[in-house]
C-alpha cells in the first residue's frame, strides 16, 4: 500500500492533470449544487416555514397561491374537520419594494398570516410593521427602516427578522393580515380580497389526526371547492421547482459520471507509460490484485485532494456571486458531493483492472 | 573516400559528482564499401559508438565525419536531416512502424524527406523485390514471419541510398537458420551496392563475412586483423 | 502524412469510436446550448414576439411583468412623451381556464387590438379583434383553431382564431385576448378585485425615433416607470438572468470537459506509440512532421465527431418531447464549436509537447527503469 502514497508524494506533477481536472469538476457539482439548493429554499422557503402539515387551496386554482381564493364560509367547513388543530389565513403579494434611504430596489413578497411559521413571531399588531427575511440585508434593508412598497409607495417598518422564509425568489416580508390587505388595496388593486378571504389557508393537525386523512376530509367536507395537500407538495408544486430539480440533478449526474471518465482515462494514460514498472513488480511477485489496489487508492487520494481543492475553490467562486444569485453552499450538499466523488473514482480506476491484469512479467525480461 | 570518420570521439555522462565514459578517445576510419563489425562485451560503448556514427548522439569530444560531411558540431534538426539522408538504420528492435505494410515503411523513409513519390515508390518496389518480399508487400508487420520483418528493415536502411549503414545486432533475436539468411541478405545488399556499413555483433558467422573486426572494451577501441 | 493517414486507415475502429465519444460530448453541449434558448423563448417569447418596441414597468416592480400595475394617469404621462407614436395596455396574468374539459394553467395576454402588444408570430388564422376571441401558442395545451376556452365556472367562452410559435410566457400555454377579455377574465378569477389596470404598456415609437431613444425619454421623463426596449426587458425579465447564469456555467464546464477529454485521449494514442514515434525519429523524421500529423488527425476526428454531433442534434430537436419549441440557432452552435475546437487544439498540445520530448537515441537504448523517464 504504501507503494502508492511514495509515488503520489515523490512524483505529484505526474498526477496534477488528473487532480485539476477534478478539482474543476468538484466546483462544478458544488455549484450546481448549491444552486439548486439555493433556488430551492429561495422559492419554498415561506411555505415550508408553515405551522402545520397541510395547506389549502382553492380547487381550481391548481396548487397555485396567487390564484387560490378560500372565502369565510370555506374558512369555516374547514375549521369543522375532525383532526383540525388550527386554521390560519395566508396571503400574499409579490411587489417592488423601494429602500427608502438608499434608493435601492428590492422585490418582496409580502405575507398577511394567522398562525406564525417556523421561527416567526406572532404577526405585529400594529398595522404597517413586519418582519423581514435576513436575504434583504444584502439590498440595504436594516432594523428599524422603512421600506415603500408598490408604485404608490406604501410604507411598512421592519421591525424584526426572520430567516428561510422567502417565496419565489423574493425576499419576504411577514405582517399582519391587516397590513397586507391595504398594501393589496395601495399596489394591487386587481388582487384585492374581501375581509374574511384569504388566497391559502394553513392547517395544523391534532397530534392523533393523520394528516393525509385529514386532507381528505377537509375536501370533502368543502364538497370539492378546495384542493388540501401537504406542506412539501405544496412546495414542490411551485411554478419551476420540479423542472429546476430534474434538470440540476439530470446535468449534476452527467457530471459525476464525466468524473469517471476522466479518472479512467488518467489512470489508463498512467499504466500505459509505466508498463514496464508494472511488468517489473509482476515478475518480482507482485499479484494482479495488489496492483490494481494501488491504482484505486491513488484513485481516492486524488478524489480527496480533488474535493479539498475543489471546496476551496467553490467556496472563492461564491464570494465572487453576487447575492442576488441564489447559491447556498452546504455542509450536507459538500458531504453528498464528496462520497459521489470517491465512488466515481474508484469506479473510474476500476476500468484499468483488465490492462493491470494483462500485463506480461515475462516482458521485463526482454 | 572515407565513408566514415572518427577522429578522438569521446562520450561522457555525468553521474552525480563524476563523469562516465561511454567511450573514450575512439579513432576509426570505415572505407567506402567496407563492411567493420564492432564487438565487445554489454556495456562496452558499442552501441554508443553507432550511436554517434549515426547522429543519434553528438559526441563530447572530438570529430566525426561521415560522407565527408562533418557532424559533430550539428544542431538536433541538422542531424535530424542527416539521418533521413545519409544513414541507414537497422535496429536491434522495434524495427517497423506496426501500423505501415512493409512497402510503406520503406515509403515513409522518402515521405518525410519530401522525395519524389513516383521515385520512391519505383525503389521500394525494387528494394522489396530484390529481398524477396514482392508478395507479401502489403501486409503488416504483425503477419510477417520474423525474418521477413528484419527484410523489410534491411530494405529501409537503403530506401535512402545511404553512404553508411548502421546495423545493431541484426541476429541476436532470430534462430540459427534464419540469422543465417539475414546475415547472407545484409552482406549481399551492403557489397551490391559499394556501402560501408558498421555492425554491432555478437555473432561469429557476422564477424567472419566482415573485412575487418573491431574490439571494443570499456569505451576503448582496440584493432582484431581479419583472419 | 503517409504515417498520419495510413495510422487513420488502419484503425478505423478505434478512430471512429474516438470521433464517437467526442461527438457525443459535443452533442450534449450543443443540446444543452439548444435547450437553454428554447426554455428562455418560452420565458419571455411573448415578450419578445409582440409588436410593441419599448415595453414600460413600473419602476419598482423590477423588469418583473406579473408585479407591474399601471395606473391610467402614469399611462396617460408617458403617452405624452415626445417620440412616443402609438401605446397599448397590456395585461398579462397567470388564470386556471378550462379547455376540453380539463382545467388548464394559462398565461393570459391582454392587448387592446389595433395597438402594440400584438403576437408577430402568427402561424396561421389571425389576431383576436373581440372580446370573444383569442390567439393561443401552439407549442402546448394542444390548441387549435375553432377550439374554446371558458373560465371554471363555465362562463366568458374565448375562441380560438389563430395560433403562434415562440410565444409564450412563463412556459405556459399562452392565449393572447382583447383588453376587454383580459379584464372580465381577472374579474371572474377574483370577484373582489376593486381595478384590473394594465401590467405594461407596449409602445411604438414614432418615426425617426428608434427604441432606444425612446426608453431613455421615457426614463428621463417618468420616474415612476422602468422603460426598456424589447430587447433589453426579455434579458432582464427574472428567472432569464438566473437560469441564464446558471446554464452558462454549466456549458463553459462542459465544454472545458470536451477539451480534456479529447486531450486525454490523443494523449494515451500518443503515448501507445511512442515505440513507433521514437523509430520515426530515429530514421529522420523531422518533430514537425510528427506534430503536423497528430493535428491532422485531431482535426479530423473533431470534424468527424461534429458531424455526429450535428446529426444527433437535429435528430433530437426533430424527434424530442420536451414541452419546448426547439429549434436550432446556427449563430450559437457555431460559437460553441469554435470554443470547443480551439480549447481541444490547446488540450492537445500536451501530446504535442510528448512527441516534441522524444529523443531519437532511445531508438538504440530504450531507458530502462530507474533511468530516464
Amino acid at each position: 500500500m504504501k507503494l502508492a502514497l511514495l509515488e503520489l508524494r515523490r512524483r505529484p506533477w505526474r498526477f496534477a492533470p488528473a487532480v485539476l481536472a477534478l478539482v474543476l469538476l468538484t466546483a462544478l457539482l458544488l455549484i450546481l449544487g448549491g444552486l439548486l439548493d439555493g433556488l430551492y429554499t429561495g422559492f419554498t422557503g415561506a411555505l415550508r416555514a408553515q405551522p402545520g402539515p397541510l395547506l389549502v387551496y382553492s380547487a381550481d386554482a391548481k396548487v397555485s397561491v396567487p390564484r387560490s381564493r378560500i372565502d369565510a364560509a370555506m374558512t369555516t367547513e374547514v375549521k369543522q374537520v375532525p383532526g383540525v388543530e388550527q386554521v390560519g389565513g395566508l396571503g400574499t403579494a409579490l411587489l417592488g419594494a423601494e429602500v427608502s434611504d438608499q434608493a435601492a430596489q428590492a422585490s418582496v413578497a409580502l405575507f398577511g398570516y394567522q398562525l406564525a411559521p417556523r421561527g416567526v413571531p406572532a404577526p405585529p399588531e400594529i398595522t404597517g410593521q413586519v418582519y423581514a427575511d435576513t436575504s434583504l440585508k444584502a439590498y440595504g434593508v436594516k432594523e428599524g427602516q422603512t421600506l415603500l412598497l408598490g408604485p404608490k409607495r406604501y410604507p411598512v417598518l421592519v421591525v424584526g427578522w426572520v430567516s428561510d422564509t422567502n417565496f419565489m425568489l423574493q425576499g419576504s416580508l411577514w405582517g399582519s393580515v391587516d397590513t397586507w390587505r391595504e398594501v393589496l388595496a395601495s399596489a394591487r388593486p386587481d388582487l384585492v380580497m374581501a375581509p374574511g378571504t384569504y388566497q391559502v389557508l394553513t392547517v395544523s393537525t391534532t397530534q392523533a389526526a393523520d394528516p393525509a386523512r385529514v386532507a381528505a376530509a377537509i375536501d370533502a367536507a368543502t364538497n370539492g371547492t378546495t384542493h388540501t395537500v401537504m406542506r412539501s407538495v405544496a412546495s414542490d408544486s411551485l411554478p419551476g421547482i420540479k423542472q429546476q430539480r430534474s434538470t440540476f440533478i439530470a446535468i449534476i449526474s452527467t457530471t459525476f459520471f464525466v468524473v469517471a471518465l476522466v479518472v479512467a482515462l488518467f489512470f489508463v494514460l498512467l499504466i500505459l507509460e509505466r508498463f514496464g514498472m508494472y511488468a517489473v513488480f509482476k515478475a518480482i511477485g507482485a499479484s494482479s490484485g495488489q496492483l490494481f489496489s494501488q491504482v484505486v487508492l491513488q484513485a481516492g487520494v486524488i478524489a480527496v485532494l480533488a474535493f479539498m481543492l475543489g471546496t476551496l475553490l467553490a467556496v472563492g467562486v461564491g464570494a465572487l456571486i453576487p447575492p442576488q444569485v441564489p447559491l447556498q453552499l452546504t455542509a450536507g450538499r459538500a458531504i453528498e458531493v464528496g462520497a459521489g466523488l470517491l465512488v466515481m473514482a474508484t469506479l473510474g480506476s476500476a476500468l484499468s483492472l483488465r490492462r493491470v491484469v494483462s500485463i506480461d512479467p515475462a516482458t521485463a525480461i526482454s | 573516400m572515407t565513408a566514415l570518420q572518427l577522429e578522438n570521439v569521446s562520450k561522457f555522462y555525468p553521474s552525480g559528482d563524476r563523469e562516465i565514459f561511454a567511450l573514450g578517445h575512439a579513432s576509426l576510419e570505415v572505407g567506402d564499401a567496407e563492411i567493420v563489425a564492432l564487438v565487445g562485451p554489454s556495456g562496452s560503448g558499442k552501441t554508443t559508438l553507432l550511436s554517434i556514427a549515426g547522429g543519434l548522439l553528438s559526441p563530447s569530444e572530438g570529430r566525426v565525419m561521415v560522407g565527408g560531411d562533418d557532424i559533430s558540431g550539428y544542431n538536433p534538426n541538422r542531424l535530424t536531416k542527416f539521418r533521413r539522408e545519409k544513414v541507414g538504420f537497422v535496429f536491434q528492435s522495434v524495427n517497423l512502424v506496426p501500423f505501415l505494410t512493409a512497402r510503406e515503411n520503406l515509403l515513409v523513409v522518402a515521405d518525410f524527406g519530401r522525395r519524389d513519390k513516383k521515385k520512391a515508390a519505383a525503389r521500394a518496389d525494387q528494394l522489396l523485390g530484390e529481398l524477396g518480399l514482392d508478395k507479401r508487400k502489403n501486409n503488416l508487420p504483425a503477419q510477417l514471419s520474423g525474418g521477413e520483418r528484419q527484410r523489410v528493415a534491411v530494405g529501409r536502411a537503403f530506401m535512402n541510398e545511404p553512404d553508411l549503414v548502421l546495423i545493431d545486432e541484426p541476429t541476436s533475436a532470430l534462430d540459427t537458420k534464419l540469422g543465417e539468411q539475414v546475415m547472407e541478405l545484409i552482406v549481399t545488399e551492403v557489397r551490391a551496392r559499394d556501402t560501408a556499413a558498421v555492425i554491432v555483433t555478437h555473432d561469429l558467422r557476422m564477424t567472419r563475412r566482415a573485412d575487418r573486426i573491431l574490439a571494443i572494451v570499456d569505451g576503448v577501441i582496440g584493432d582484431t586483423p581479419m583472419s | 502524412m503517409l504515417v498520419a493517414s495510413r495510422e487513420l486507415r488502419r484503425a478505423p475502429v478505434r478512430f471512429g469510436l474516438l470521433a464517437g465519444a467526442i461527438g457525443l460530448l459535443m452533442f450534449l453541449v450543443f443540446f444543452q446550448q439548444t435547450l437553454l434558448s428554447a426554455l428562455l423563448n418560452s420565458f419571455t417569447g411573448a415578450l419578445q414576439n409582440q409588436s410593441g418596441t419599448v415595453l414600460v414597468y413600473t419602476w419598482e416592480a423590477r423588469d418583473n411583468l406579473e408585479a407591474s400595475v399601471l395606473s391610467p394617469d402614469v399611462i396617460a404621462q408617458v403617452a405624452a412623451v415626445p417620440g412616443v407614436g402609438q401605446v397599448g395596455p397590456v395585461g398579462a396574468a397567470t388564470l386556471t381556464l378550462v379547455f376540453k374539459g380539463e382545467q388548464l394553467e394559462v398565461a393570459v395576454i391582454g392587448a387592446e387590438p389595433g395597438k402594440p402588444g400584438q403576437p408577430t408570430k402568427l402561424i396561421s388564422g389571425r389576431r383576436a379583434t373581440a372580446p370573444g376571441e383569442g390567439v393561443a401558442s401552439s407549442e402546448s395545451g394542444n390548441f387549435g383553431i375553432g377550439d374554446t376556452v371558458t373560465t371554471g365556472a363555465g362562463g366568458l367562452p374565448v375562441t380560438i382564431v389563430g395560433l403562434t410559435q415562440q410565444s409564450q410566457l412563463n412556459v405556459l400555454p399562452t392565449l393572447f385576448v382583447t383588453f376587454d377579455a383580459y379584464t372580465a377574465l381577472r374579474k371572474a378569477a377574483n370577484p373582489d378585485a376593486t381595478a384590473v389596470l394594465a401590467s405594461a404598456l407596449a409602445v411604438v415609437p414614432s418615426s425617426g425615433v428608434s427604441p432606444e431613444a425612446l426608453a431613455a425619454a421615457i426614463n428621463g421623463e417618468v420616474p415612476s416607470v422602468t422603460a426598456r426596449t424589447r430587447n433589453d426587458a426579455v434579458a432582464n425579465a427574472p428567472g432569464v438572468s438566473a437560469t441564464q447564469a446558471s446554464f452558462v456555467i454549466v456549458l463553459t464546464l462542459a465544454v472545458v470537459v470536451v477539451a480534456l477529454v479529447t486531450g486525454f485521449f490523443f494523449l494515451i494514442m500518443t503515448v501507445q506509440k511512442t515505440a513507433a514515434l521514437t523509430l520515426l525519429r530515429a530514421l529522420g523524421a523531422p518533430a514537425g512532421y510528427l506534430v503536423r500529423g497528430l493535428i491532422a488527425q485531431v482535426a479530423l476526428v473533431l470534424g468527424v465527431a461534429l458531424l455526429v454531433a450535428a446529426g444527433l442534434l437535429a435528430a433530437t430537436t426533430a424527434t424530442a418531447n420536451t414541452g419546448l419549441s426547439l429549434t436550432i440557432e446556427p449563430g450559437a452552435l457555431v460559437a460553441s464549436t469554435a470554443s470547443i475546437v480551439g480549447l481541444s487544439l490547446l488540450a492537445v498540445a500536451f501530446s504535442v509537447w510528448r512527441v516534441l520530448r522524444i529523443e531519437p537515441i532511445q531508438a538504440v537504448n530504450p531507458p530502462a527503469l530507474g533511468g530516464m523517464e
